[in-house]
């Protein structure tokens, strides 16, 4: 104990090192604050487009005389809130839409016209704490621990130095792992802290903590791998810098370049469009275009009466279901390269300790590529509820009322 | 009583980038004597150091320190040495005191206040500078730390590679009555140095190395030092 102290007090007599932590602390801190601040500007926009939404939804069915009307006029707003920990990590969630405006048309348009917010944002990203616990903590590691043992060489104190100790590598390792400690130390209080006054969960944090843990380890004993075997800071230092650059930039990029050339995704625009062109070509076929697959799938209603004016609101619905049904294969297509991206991508991270921790924290903060489609999901069901609610009253098993309507389904987001 | 070899250089042979840098050496060191190794650049007095500290292996023989070969095991063997390097840089940013504090605690060796402040006076360091930061510090004064250091270690062997190197003539006087005091009171130096003057006035024996063989050797007598004129006509004459 009496070591560790002397040697806490060593390091920390090192301005150099003082300042980097300091350093360290403060932009662990600004990142998990901006996270914060995003999160609840987040809840913020959920709670106050919702009640819109609500109030709007509410105007406009007191106004309706039958089911279709009130289909058409109710809007629901779906979204994925953030979770109590998506403070630590922005994930996918500036690249991807969590929030929606859904009603009973065709479903597959809807998710996929989305505003992303500002896209030239979105390319260069927001400084989350996942990017500087993954990808800036190596660099931090790196000017910690390169020079340990050539500034004792530079300074004609190895020797000194080793035949006090009797083992300087072993002096120099409990250094490195004493640094990489108090560096992950001015990374992690800053995480905790605000973990426990923000509340969030005590697994997900301790999971983000041993994500980050496993990152630090792993660089100081890299470090220490190379500083025992080269004498000279600056070639270690190069050749540490070549490491954070092979294994945080060049497989991550080369890597996610190999998956999105070996797995083709269909754009979420060819979808939009393709339903587009299925829904608006329906106005101009035979009605039993349009319903003979629809009764396909909704054999129940086979028997009701043929469609025969120009406009019905079941035909209506109808043929928008049916334009869901004419791009599910490609939308299934879509969510299924998504995932098998994903999955690849996960592979990919195990041979990129910065990427893999990157994913970790996005996992437990909940805005990971698999969030998204359990958020995308959830919508998709939610739609399906609203489909079995206005379908009896437009097929007239159940006769349309205001009082009837109180059951309209409501989103809950899927937690 | 019958004094024991600390140090010993047994056929001791180093090959150093395909280059036979030390051949065939053979010297003993005995408990209490202070031993110089003489010799110009490149002679292998530096790497014959390295091997007894244990950061070089040898290509034949043995390097050995208290019996036990200093390649084989070098952390046993460097329990019982304290080394003074040339022109030694302690941590800037640390205070002499707060240099000896840290470098006692790595060797595990405890000493008090005074004892600290005594092996200060032994070196002369002035009372004012032992709270400054060594980075303020001259050559010379931060010799004088890692000579304290050295002395507080109190190990029984002591290695000195050009100890006086940037020390002043009063401080290198002063020095050389400190390693005379410490062989007198038990401890073995080894000094390796190519100070002819300064080997003279403190060495007991003076082994003279030339492209790595030892081709000469000097000793005092209970009457008289070694002369300087015939250690440096040897030294001269081979150059």
């Amino acid at each position: 104990m009496g070591s560790l102290f002397r040697e806490i007090k060593f390091a920390l007599k090192d301005r150099i090192v003082f300042i980097c932590l300091i350093g360290v602390a403060l932009l662990s801190t600004y990142s998990l604050v901006a996270g914060l601040q995003e999160s609840a500007s987040e809840h913020a926009m959920i709670e106050r487009t919702n009640d819109l939404v609500t109030q709007d939804r509410q105007y406009n069915l007191a106004k309706q005389s039958d089911a279709g009307g009130a289909a058409y006029y109710s809007f629901h707003f779906a979204y994925d809130p953030p979770s109590s920990l998506a403070f630590v990590a922005r994930g996918v969630r500036d690249d991807l839409p969590w929030k929606h405006r859904i009603r009973m048309l065709a479903l597959e348009g809807q998710i996929y016209e989305t505003d992303t917010g500002n896209p030239e944002l979105s390319k260069i990203g927001k400084l989350d704490f996942a990017f500087v616990a993954a990808f800036l903590l190596p660099l931090l590691s790196i000017l910690l621990l390169y020079d340990l043992r050539a500034i004792e060489i530079r300074n004609n104190r190895w020797a000194f130095l080793s035949i006090t100790v009797g083992n300087g590598n072993r002096l120099l390792l409990s250094r490195a792992a004493l640094r990489s400690g108090l560096l992950y130390i001015s990374l992690i209080v800053p995480l905790i802290i605000i973990a426990l006054f923000s509340g969030a969960g005590f697994s997900g944090t301790l999971l983000v903590a041993a994500a980050v843990a496993l990152n630090c380890v792993f660089w100081c004993l890299l470090a220490y791998w190379v500083f025992t075997r080269i004498e000279s800071g600056p070639t270690t230092a190069a050749i540490l810098l070549g490491c954070w650059f092979f294994l945080a930039v060049a497989i991550p990029v080369g890597g996610k370049y190999a998956v999105e050339k070996s797995i083709k995704v269909p754009s979420g625009g060819e979808i939009l469009l393709m339903q587009r062109e299925a829904v608006n070509d329906a106005w101009d076929l035979p009605k039993k275009a349009t319903m003979t697959p629809f009764f396909e799938r909704h054999p129940q209603w086979a028997n009701t009466a043929d469609v025969t004016k120009p406009f019905e609101w079941k035909w209506y619905y109808a043929f928008q279901q049916v334009g869901d049904q004419t791009v599910e294969p490609l939308s299934q297509s879509l969510r299924s390269a998504i995932a098998r991206r994903d999955k690849a991508m996960g592979l990919v991270s195990l041979a990129s300790l910065p990427l893999l921790t990157e994913r970790l924290l996005s996992q437990a903060a909940r805005t990971d590529v698999a969030s998204f489609q359990r958020y995308e999901s959830c919508v998709r069901d939610f739609h399906q509820r609203l489909r079995e609610f206005h379908y009896p009253m437009l097929f007239g098993e159940v006769e349309y009322s205001l009082e009837h309507m109180t059951q309209l389904p409501d989103f809950k987001p899927c937690l | 009583m019958k004094k024991i070899t600390t140090i010993e250089a047994e056929n001791l042979s180093i090959t150093r980038a395909k280059k036979v840098v030390v051949k065939n050496l053979s010297f003993a060191v005995k408990q209490g004597e202070v031993f110089g190794l003489l010799g110009g650049n490149g002679a292998g007095k530096s790497t014959t150091l390295l091997a007894f500290l244990g950061f070089l292996t040898s290509t034949e023989g043995a390097a050995r320190i208290n019996g036990v070969e200093a390649d084989v095991d070098p952390a046993a063997t460097r329990r019982a040495i304290a080394y003074l390097p040339e022109s030694a840089n302690l941590y800037p940013h640390l205070s002499a005191r707060e240099n000896i504090n840290y470098f006692l605690s790595l060797a595990k060796v405890k000493s008090s206040a005074d004892d600290i402040e005594m092996a200060l006076n032994q070196v002369s360091l002035a009372e004012e500078a032992r709270d400054q930061r060594l980075s303020s510090y001259s050559k010379g004064m931060r010799q004088k730390v890692a000579i304290a250091v050295a002395i507080l270690r109190q190990a029984p062997i002591l290695f000195l590679d050009e100890p006086t190197s940037g020390l002043d003539p009063v401080a290198i006087d002063e020095f050389n009555r400190l390693i005379t005091k410490l062989a007198k009171s038990g401890t073995t130096v080894l000094m390796v140095t190519h100070d002819v003057y300064g080997a003279c006035q403190v060495a007991d024996r003076i082994g003279l190395l030339r492209r790595g063989e030892l081709v000469g050797m000097f000793e005092a007598t209970n009457d008289a030092r070694i002369s300087v004129d015939e250690v440096h006509q040897a030294f001269a004459s081979g150059a």
